[in-house]
């Protein structure tokens, strides 16, 4: 159904190469997540496989059929911007059948539709409002309401949550996810949260400047990151970097270690340090850490009941089975 | 503004330029109201006695009242008409990436920055002439009878120049509009599989509504009384032929010196004036709520 496989697909605007070769296949029913900092070419490469943008060169497979030249409506994939893109003149109902007046659905197959998107999606009271009358949260399922309608190969979606609040977003995050699991259609997410990336995917794209740095599900990525890019962007807090003699005794040039895989003490440990700030979540703590002679600061994760202040002495074990080394060329060895 | 002091600062700090323009609007409006009921010619003086409603019945019944009527309505709907659907697709043309589009855009507007009666003037000796014109020339080079415009057609030929005239302004209004329209539900529409053609229709041109109701709210305060156009080119001829009502009060008061009648048609401008208005907002007042 929703097969996508990208080969050798490049886009360039004008001199600028924005998106160098790249092959990437997503298989049917997969959440895939591109994931990256802001500018390194997500949205580029989403409006590729819609259609939206041309490819400079390359091959857009979907569904096993070559879509190169396909026009965005004949590619059978819905995409959610990322400003949602609602119809504004159109009443909730009427942007959501629109797709389907477009594509001359039967009215009361139209209305069937509509009416089960509506009950999913949380909207049946507000069919008959505008776009503008309604929340951010109640825009973005209108949103992903016309999307379903057109019961398309795959979804894209592009940041689509970048424009609600911190509750709204966990919120949505789970309905998204559940939507998943209902349609079992393919979905493409882009977002440049790792936290989003890693709660909701089934396999990961990690870009950094059109680059795919690695592909992987979000335990793989977290547990064996491919190079240094990888390994401070997947993870929160993110892993420390350590160069030097104590990288070098263990044979790197750089070891990384996760905030959650070092144990703290008062007493005794591996490597000295002085508490700057302390963050208390309550399930958790942070410590940030300085003055250990490794790195500028180091970040500590602990269990909340340990409470450091400002300036206490603390001891830093590292547990040597969770180290990640490095080599100088940035790569995992 | 919300405390009650403010508010009252708030007005007194307004009514001076209130009171201003007012006294602007009211003491004019006074005045030809209190002519309008007078008999007032300058080529009679003496004194100006009280005739009641008799200048409104003459201009009422002066047989070219009807006609400039019917031709003030067909000029400003012809005038509408034309600039909005040329506008559209002149701004959809604009709108298009192309190379020179700062000059472009400057030429387009152009036409705008020439006063109405050179425009006219032009109008009338380089293109409508029957003899010298270039439509007359083009005519013959076809093998066709040259036409005369200004005498055959005389409204129509009007209404074309005003049009030239407005169209800039339309298409400027229209391309800024159609400049703010958010390219992503354009995208939106496009991968829901909106053909070009439904993309405008469902797209753009809801979003255009608002330009275009200002397009022809502002347009038709102006177009009611469209008058050097006219002078210049067909005097209100062939007889009452391309006479509207500002023409006509032209003729009935400074032709013929005679102010009570002029303030009459004056008042009865001012009617018709706003039955249109309340039609206009009536129909199409309500896409200027936000
Ligand atoms: N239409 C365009 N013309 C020129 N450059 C563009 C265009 N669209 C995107 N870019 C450039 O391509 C790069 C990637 O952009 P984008 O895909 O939007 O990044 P992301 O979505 O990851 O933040 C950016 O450097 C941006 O400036
Ligand atoms: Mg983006």
């Amino acid at each position: 159904m929703g097969k996508i496989t990208l080969s050798q697909v490049t886009k360039s605007f004008g001199d600028v190469q924005v998106i160098p070769p790249l092959d990437l296949e997503i298989n049917d029913g997969e959440f895939v997540v591109f994931v990256g900092p802001s500018g390194c070419g997500k949205s580029t490469l989403l409006r590729l496989i819609a259609g939206l943008e041309d490819v400079s060169s390359g091959r857009i497979d979907i569904d096993g059929a070559e879509a190169t030249e396909l026009p965005p409506a004949k590619r059978r994939l819905a995409m959610v911007f990322q400003s949602y893109a609602l119809y504004p003149h159109m009443s909730v109902r009427k942007n959501i059948a629109f797709p389907m007046k477009m594509a001359n659905v039967p009215e009361d197959e139209q209305k069937r539709r509509i009416d089960s998107a509506a009950k999913a999606l949380n909207l049946s009271d507000y069919l008959d409002r505008k776009p503008g009358q309604l929340s951010g949260g109640q825009r973005q399922r209108v949103a992903i309401g016309r999307a379903i309608v057109r019961e398309p190969a795959a979804f894209l979606f592009d940041e689509p949550l970048s424009n609600l609040d911190a509750a709204l977003r966990v919120g949505m995050r789970l309905e998204i996810s559940e939507l998943h699991e209902r349609l079992a259609t393919t979905m493409i997410y882009v977002t440049h949260d790792q936290v989003e990336a890693m709660t909701m995917a089934d396999k990961i794209v990690v870009l950094r400047a059109g680059h795919i740095e690695q592909v992987g599900s979000p335990l793989e990525l977290y547990r064996a990151p491919r190079n240094l890019f990888v390994a401070g962007f997947i993870g929160s807090p993110k892993m420390n970097f350590i160069e030097g003699q104590t990288a070098e005794a263990h044979g790197a040039h750089t070891i990384g270690i996760r905030p959650e895989h070092i144990e703290v003490s008062a007493t005794e440990g591996m490597w000295q340090g002085r508490v700057a700030v302390s963050e208390h979540l309550g399930s958790d703590s942070f410590f940030h850490v300085h003055d250990t002679g490794l790195a500028d600061v180091i970040t500590v994760r602990a269990s909340g009941e340990i409470g450091f202040r400002h300036g206490d002495t603390i001891f830093l074990t590292p547990r040597e089975d969770q180290l990640h080394r490095f080599g100088a060329d940035g790569l995992r060895m | 503004m919300s405390t009650k002091a403010s508010r009252a600062a708030a007005r007194l700090m307004i009514s001076p330029s209130v009171i201003l323009l007012l006294g602007w609007m009211l003491i004019p409006l006074g005045l030809t109201l209190y002519f309008s009921v007078l008999r007032y010619n300058l080529l009679m003086p003496g004194d100006n006695p009280f005739v009641g409603f008799e200048n409104y019945s003459y201009f009422l019944t002066d047989p070219g009242f009807t006609a400039a009527i019917w031709n003030t309505l067909a000029l400003v709907l012809g005038v509408l008409v034309i600039t909005i659907i040329g506008g559209i697709l002149l701004a959809l043309l604009l709108d298009q990436p192309m190379w020179g589009q700062g000059i472009v855009r400057i030429l387009v507007i152009a036409p705008f920055f020439v006063m109405p009666t050179v425009s006219a003037l032009v109008w009338k000796n380089m293109f409508l002439n029957p003899v010298n014109g270039l439509f007359a020339h083009l005519f013959k080079a076809l093998g066709l009878e040259p036409f005369d415009f200004l005498a055959q057609a005389p409204l129509l030929s009007i209404i074309g120049i005003v049009s030239w005239q407005w169209l800039p302004f339309a298409t400027l209004i229209l391309l800024t509009a159609l400049q703010s329209l958010d390219s992503e539900q354009l995208e939106a529409a496009e991968m829901d599989g909106a053909k070009p053609l439904s993309r405008f229709w469902y797209i753009m041109l809801p979003h255009l509504a608002r330009a275009i109701t200002v397009v022809v709210l502002i347009q038709t305060i102006f177009l009611l009384s469209v008058f050097a156009e006219i002078l210049v080119t067909t005097n209100g001829g062939p007889g009452y032929a391309s006479t509207n009502l500002t023409y006509l009060i032209y003729v009935q008061s400074l032709l013929q010196y005679d102010v009570g009648m002029g303030s009459a048609g004056g008042v009865v401008a001012i009617i018709l004036a706003n039955i249109v208005a309340i039609f206009l907002m009536r129909m199409i007042g309500k896409n200027l709520e936000a």
